[in-house]
């Protein structure tokens, strides 16, 4: 439960240094339309046998960069390396068939004209009849796929389709795979299992891997490092350790789980707020006008009789209950307690923060980001 | 109780469906029986002198026509979904244009276009000497040429369709396995698109087989064009429903192949989100080349022949064509055309609605029975009625009835196709609902079934009306005396190599053909 900090605060591998660069973006940036870029200016790298995930909502540029790091689509301004290559730039762009990148698409885009085993087959045009063979049958036994290598995908169940997209990809032997969504078409009760089986079969192959999804949860299953994105820019590049604990920007703190914003005044150098002192970590001006980031599980409520502060509401979610209480101020803040510990909506609790470190935003960049932590009309009824 | 929802359909509709589907079939079996019963004298003399000839033609013909409209179609289709050129929305239209030619109008512009002295001769003499030969319209070659040029839009609508829908994911996939923009195309969208492709030559080489208008105009000994000199010239109608028979199952393999591969076409629809390819933009250069190439096109199939047909319409107008008689024959095409469609609605209605209401297996075969007009040209099914009529109700025979149950037999399939989806959408929960809501059954007919329906049984009667205005064999056979059509004109007196007379008969087939056309093709457009 308690970080590392000082690992969390370097974002970075041990091994980051010693280990090679396969893919590198610097300042990329990309635009359908001219005026409007999709991306811009994202710099982000991966090294041999990494998994990144490309994290954020729809529109947020995240699967327009993995079309442009598979040369799908042109680049307008900064360069993309392939194994220190360069493949795309403003003017320039490396054909995607000369770039051996291994491709899985969100529906997987099995060729439906093609048997299992051609589909497979498909990128290996340049080896002998018998090294084909070879290689085919290697990846049906790595992806569990022996018995159906005659089937057509319409054949197939939507979990197979994904082991015969990632057997295809994987099969030239790519620099690296990027896959767009993968578990997005599949049934949610086999998406942990199917998780797991990719990642083992990554970390088997030591495949160095780029996975777009829009799902924290994931993400943070899977990922070695998530680029966060939004509105085409690159929010936080970083384990995901830190981007949980130590988000960068407060869109980032809101996506990737449960935060509320609390503000608060610098006053001798702690964070004053209306649920306590916080340590004013990152050095603001005594006076600064600031929020707090709190997330549900840093929060303990214990029943008091005279306090102000009320539950306001429960959500069971069987493994923990989510409590929603109101504050004096009528700001509203949220408390993830244990699945037994049950109180009824209106009783009076004090809070208890166990927070091991603080995150802090300027109040005007809240603002600017559209959250209002500001106490509407609604969350003021509850309270005294 | 009468007024309930019914878990079986209604006694008498059933039993109107089964008699209606009994009738239908009736002349195929019956051609059928004639053929198997005839003298085995009869097949053999057939066999020693005919048949190899006629089936050799047909087959000849048909390979001829597919492959190029295969070559026309496809290129054409690429061209218009996957480049970007000046005048490229007019074209992607424009191209569908020749599908209202009837096939003999255009069969007898280009016997004169072709013909010695034509102005095709003129100038390639004017450009190589008065020896300059080309190629009659009257041979293999112009036969082909001429069926190509009316057929190819088939292709080329079931190619665009299927380029449209294509998922371009499979051919980026391709090229993130390495494959190169030529080898993805023969390795990917080419096959790809073969469902659409050996669907739509199906189409057109069942639309040869059974052609009669323009191998008759061209002199081209097919299958279909023998079976009409058996049952006229030498009124043999044995042979004739031998070579029938052939005809039918000739007929039947490039059916159940369409149908086959259209089956298969739903497996590669891909499920999810799909992008559209991007059109790549043309230079000068390649608008030139991709205008000069559709120009000649559609130029030879369609542009040219109606400007001519204008031309020799105005000419045939001041020397006063457009009399007494020329109304008549606008008049009894009408009349013919407009029963057939009525009646063809109102038969096939209670086919299609049984079968998509009540799938049990007899219903869904009745429906299936009244596609059997596919399979039978028009000399054949024409020939089945004239021996049965002639058996069972002499005094009908040579009437306007005659005519009427002949084109509702030959073109119903063309209106259920229209009718069966439009039926389809009203599932028995709508018709609930409207129940629920207080409506009686009449009145939830009328307020839910109808409006629902009405759109798709236009189409249907429209295209019904269309197909009798065009069709020609029938007509020839079955007609009364004296009682000729627009279309019988245009055969009449094209045979007779009467161009000018002919045109303004022609030119109204086209002209009223083509808003039909643009209904039926906007139905499933997609301009992307």
């Amino acid at each position: 439960m308690v970080p590392d900090l000082t690992s969390l605060e370097q974002g970075k591998r041990p091994d980051e240094e010693a280990s090679s660069i396969v893919l590198e973006l610097r300042k990329s940036t990309c635009a359908y339309e001219a005026g409007r870029p999709a991306i811009s200016e994202i710099s982000l790298c991966a090294h041999k046998g990494e998994l990144l995930c490309l994290l954020g909502p729809s529109g947020c540029g995240k699967t327009t960069t993995l079309r442009v790091i598979a040369g799908f689509e042109p680049i307008i301004g900064g360069e993309v390396y392939l194994e220190g290559q360069l493949v795309s730039a403003a003017g320039l762009l490396v054909p995607t068939e000369q770039r051996r990148v291994g491709m899985v698409f969100q529906e997987y885009a099995l060729f439906p004209h093609l048997r299992v085993a051609e589909n497979i087959a498909f990128g290996l045009r340049h080896l002998s009849a018998d090294q084909r063979t070879t290689q085919v049958h290697a990846m049906l036994v790595m992806t569990g796929l022996i018995g159906f290598e005659r089937r057509y995908p319409h054949e197939l169940s939507g979990g197979q389709q994904q082991r015969v997209a990632l057997a295809r990809a994987l099969a030239q032997n790519p620099v690296i795979l990027l896959l767009d969504e993968p578990f997005s078409n599949l049934d949610p009760d086999m998406t942990g299992k199917m998780r797991q089986d990719l990642h083992d079969l990554l970390r088997r192959t030591n495949t160095t891997a780029i996975l777009v999804t829009h799902d924290h949860d994931e993400a943070f299953a899977m990922a070695d490092r998530i680029a966060v994105l939004n509105n085409g820019c690159l929010e936080q590049f970083d384990t995901p350790e830190a981007i949980y604990h130590m988000p960068s920007t407060p869109f980032v703190a809101d996506f990737v789980g449960q935060a509320d914003f609390i503000p608060g005044v610098v006053e001798n150098g702690k964070v004053v707020t209306e649920i306590g002192e916080f340590p004013n970590q990152v050095g603001y001006q005594g006076g600064a006008k600031v929020v707090v980031m709190i997330r549900p599980d840093d929060i303990h409520v214990v029943p008091a009789e005279n306090s102000s502060t009320r539950i306001l509401a429960r959500q069971f979610r069987g493994s923990e209950n989510l409590y929603t209480i109101g504050l004096p101020s009528g700001h509203i803040i949220h408390s993830s307690e244990a699945s037994t510990n049950v109180y009824p909506v209106g009783t009076r609790v004090v809070l208890e923060v166990i927070a091991t470190h603080t995150v802090l935003f300027d109040q005007d960049k809240i603002q600017q980001w559209g959250h209002n932590p500001l106490p509407d009309s609604d969350a003021t009824r509850g309270t005294d | 109780m009468t007024t309930a929802i019914q878990r079986t359909p209604p006694p008498p509709l059933a039993v109107f469906a089964f008699t209606v589907a009994g009738l239908i079939t009736l002349p195929l079996l019956y051609v059928s029986y004639l053929a198997l019963s005839a003298d085995f004298a009869v097949w053999s003399r057939l066999w020693a002198t005919r048949i190899p000839e006629l089936l050799s033609n047909t087959a000849w013909l048909a390979v001829g026509v597919a492959a190029g409209s295969f070559v026309l179609g496809v290129t054409l289709a690429w061209l218009v979904v996957r480049f970007e050129f000046l005048g490229r929305r007019v074209w992607e239209w424009a191209l569908v244009l020749p599908l209202a030619m009837p096939t003999y109008v255009l069969a007898y512009v280009y016997t004169h276009l072709l013909g010695s002295g034509g102005p095709v001769e003129e100038a390639w003499q004017a450009l190589v000497g008065p020896e300059g030969r080309i190629l009659s319209a009257q041979s293999y070659a112009g036969t082909t040429l001429v069926m190509t040029l009316d057929t190819f839009p088939f292709v080329y609508l079931l190619s665009r369709a299927a380029l449209l829908n294509l998922n371009v994911s499979y051919e980026e996939m391709a090229r993130a396995c390495g494959a190169s923009r030529l080898s993805t195309l023969f390795r990917v969208t080419l096959p790809l698109m073969r469902p659409a492709i050996v669907a739509s030559l199906s189409l057109v080489i069942l639309y040869v087989v059974s052609d009669f208008g323009a191998v008759s105009l061209l002199r081209y000994q097919t299958l279909t064009y023998a079976v009409y000199q058996q049952i006229t010239g030498r009124y043999d109608q044995a042979a004739a429903s031998v070579l029938s028979l052939l005809l039918v199952l000739f007929a039947l393999i490039f059916l159940v192949a369409e149908r086959w591969f259209r089956q298969r076409s739903r497996f590669y629809q891909t499920i999810g989100r799909y992008r559209i390819p991007e059109r790549k933009p043309c230079g000068p250069v390649g608008t030139i080349l991709i205008t000069a190439y559709s120009t000649l096109v559609l130029g030879a199939a369609f542009v040219i022949p109606t400007l001519l047909l204008i031309q020799w319409s105005v000419a045939s107008v001041a020397q006063g064509a457009l009399d007494a008689r020329f109304v008549g024959f606008i008049w009894n095409s009408a009349l013919l055309s407009g029963l057939a469609a009525t009646f063809g609605v109102l038969v096939g209605t209670p086919l299609a609605y049984l079968a998509s209401r009540w799938p049990s297996r007899l219903n869904v075969l009745c429906l299936q029975a009244a596609y059997t007009g596919y399979v039978l040209p028009g000399p054949v099914g024409a020939l089945a009625l004239l021996v049965l009529f002639s058996h069972l109700a002499p005094f009908w025979y040579g009437s306007v009835t005659i005519l009427v149950i002949a084109y509702i037999v030959h073109f119903l399939p063309a209106g259920l196709q229209s009718m069966e989806p439009a039926l389809q959408q009203v599932t028995p929960n709508l018709e609930e609902v409207a129940r629920s809501l207080g409506l009686g059954l009449f009145r939830s007919i009328r307020r839910v079934t109808l409006p629902l329906v009405r759109n798709g049984f236009i189409v249907a009667w429209v295209l019904m009306f269309l197909q009798s205005l065009k069709e020609l064999p029938a007509t020839l056979l079955l007609r009364p005396v004296g009682f000729d059509t627009l279309a019988v004109r245009v055969w009449l007196e094209a045979s007779e190599e009467y161009y000018q007379l002919a045109a303004p008969s022609a030119l109204l087939l086209v002209l009223l053909t083509l808003p039909a056309l643009m209904l039926l093709v906007s139905k499933d457009w997609r301009a992307a």
